[in-house]
């Protein structure tokens, strides 16, 4: 009895001491850099992996509710590098961090706006009228929006644990988004806080998300003395804890309006499937989507059902679309070890052969100008905040 | 599920509550008169504002409070069921598990429940504006006459501020179409 209790004590003692000199446990490594800013959007572009990349480059919209960099949260971890490792030319666009002056941003000036431009300036980049859209989360419902807005821009759509059916019991938001008045939270807020979403999220289960998840940190923690390696891991664990509490706790603020409407259009009346939603002057279509299409889900996810993604593809017109579930949540799609071993693959596997030119080869080389090697060593590697 | 204790608390909030509307509830709802009319008046509906925030706080509360009894309960019956003997670190651990589970199931079932959303959605809208009436109050009676800049103020210049922006983009876009449609005019147009 004594010495269970002591192995206790030596796990939470060696935890601590972990903590008090933590190690660097750097987010999004991969080497990238800006190419466009507008506002507080950053364009990102991550330094291919190969010499010769898939002709198609792909662009990747993140949600604005958290920080884009779970994508790339540490390099065996990362699906941004995994593209790259396929041989994709990746962009990522960064919202940044919504103040103020951006409360009377509308979906419209997102998807019309800054999502156009990012997709106009890899065009032009790349000197093609085509791109590939990877939506992610609510990212994926505005990419959604915005290829049945501008069609003719895009080549091949994936769209990853994305909601554009809100009417379903499934998940927790879901059932709680009809019964808030978010005219009185957008009224009162403004820029709706980061840490009242949180809230939202961790009340979908509060005691194992704001207690089991620490005792368990302290559970891995492994006191053998006679094995060498057991310092690393214990570092590891430590590590792959604080990137993860990290992304979860760096929520940006909402855009009072965009709030506003994806509640009351989306989740409250469900229009966007109807295709009854309106963006700007324009009434979004989903028809109009008639480029490939890879939807893919996570089977346990608890934020995004699969009854919220799944009617996408009877909404659209194409007829080249796939649907992809995995036996895994919201967040271990991106980062759960069936990431990097089964979804990546799969989805790399779905865009490579839509990712070459007719009659232009298979790959086109990376923008001339800098020699490759030379851009890596001058990107920026884009470290979201030391600690 | 068991009936919480805290069913008594809010017995006497009720009670409470209705003693409040009749009398000083009605008083504060009375016009106001003289120079300070208008101010009054706002003023004193932060009471009936506060009076409501606190009936759906207790509502919300009765019902959480109901659900810890009811976790609590199916612990005891686990735990008398699964635990016996000798209490040791080990069996702690086994408490630990079977309560983190239990409540958690027992918490889900409760929030999953539309009642919880109607509680939740009730409650945050009138903390919304019980915080947005005293933040008006705070404009109108302390950073007026300090003569410092309000919150509305600031909203009304990001909003100016958006309109511009929006209107910039849009000329930009204009011009960067011209240039291209005739090219030999781009200066001209810059």
């Amino acid at each position: 009895m004594k010495e269970a209790n002591l192995i206790d004590f030596e796990k939470f003692k060696r935890g601590m001491e972990l903590f008090l000199e933590p190690p660097d446990f750097s987010v999004g490594t991969t080497p990238s850099e800006i190419i466009f800013t507008e506002d507080k959007m950053k364009l990102i572009h991550y330094i291919p992996a190969v010499e010769k990349p898939y002709a198609v480059p792909v662009l990747v919209v993140y949600a604005l509710v958290n920080r884009y960099y779970i994508l790339d949260l540490q390099p065996d971890k990362s699906v941004i590098k995994k593209l790259l490792d396929e041989g994709f030319d990746v962009y990522i666009i960064d919202w940044g961090y919504p103040s103020g002056t951006d409360r009377y941003l509308t979906i419209d000036d997102y998807v019309n706006g800054y999502i156009n431009n990012a997709v106009d300036k890899i065009k032009e980049r790349s000197g093609l009228d085509t791109i590939t859209l990877f939506g992610v989360c609510q990212g994926g419902t505005f990419s959604v929006m915005y290829a049945a807005l501008h069609p003719e821009k895009i080549k091949n759509l994936v769209t990853l644990v994305s909601p554009v059916n809100f009417d379903t019991d499934k998940g927790l938001l879901h059932i709680w988004a009809r019964s808030l008045d978010v005219d009185k939270i957008v009224d009162y807020y403004g820029i709706v806080p980061g840490d009242f979403l949180n809230a939202g999220f961790l009340l979908t289960d509060p005691f194992r998300l704001m207690i089991d998840k620490y005792v368990g940190l302290f559970e891995k923690i492994e006191c053998e003395t006679d094995d060498g390696q057991c310092e690393l891991r214990n570092e590891e664990t430590v590590k792959n804890f604080l990137r993860m509490e990290k992304w979860i706790f760096d929520s940006p603020d909402q855009a009072g309006e965009t709030f506003r409407q994806f509640f009351k259009d989306c989740y409250q009346k469900n229009l966007l499937i109807k295709n009854k939603m309106v963006i700007g002057k324009t009434t979004v279509d989903l028809k109009k989507i008639s480029m490939p299409l890879l939807n893919v889900m996570a089977e346990f996810d608890h934020l995004v059902p699969n009854e919220a993604s799944k009617p996408l593809n009877d909404a659209v017109s194409s007829s080249d679309k796939e649907m992809l579930v995995f036996p895994t949540g919201h967040i271990g799609i991106f980062v759960g070890s069936r990431s990097q071993k089964d979804v990546c693959p799969r989805i790399s596997e779905w865009l490579k052969p839509r990712s070459i030119l007719n009659g232009e080869g298979e790959k086109r080389p990376i923008q001339t100008g800098k020699k490759r090697s030379e851009r890596k060593r001058n990107s920026r590697t884009s470290r979201v905040n030391k600690k | 599920m068991e009936k919480s204790n805290f069913e008594s608390t809010q017995e006497i909030f009720d009670m409470w509550l209705k003693t409040y509307e009749a009398t000083f509830g009605r008083i504060v709802e009375m016009p106001a008169m003289g120079p300070t009319r208008e101010r009054s008046e706002k003023m004193m509906k932060g009471f009936s504002l506060f009076a409501e925030l606190s009936s759906t706080w207790m509502d919300s509360n009765v019902n959480f409070q109901s659900v810890f009894m009811e976790a609590m309960r199916r612990v005891r019956e686990k735990t008398a069921n699964e635990m016996e003997g000798e209490i040791n670190p080990e069996k702690y651990k086994e408490f630990y598990r079977i309560w983190i589970e239990t409540y958690s199931e027992t918490f889900k079932e409760f929030l999953k429940s539309g009642h919880f959303a109607s509680d939740m959605g009730k409650f945050m809208s009138y903390f919304m504006e019980f915080q947005k009436f005293n933040r008006e109050m705070l404009e109108e009676n302390y950073l007026k006459p300090m003569n410092l800049p309000t919150k509305t103020e600031i909203d009304e210049i990001n909003k100016e501020l958006y309109s511009l922006k929006k209107k910039v983009k849009e000329l930009d876009r204009v011009i960067k179409e011209l240039s291209l449609t005739n090219p030999s005019n781009k200066d001209e147009i810059l």
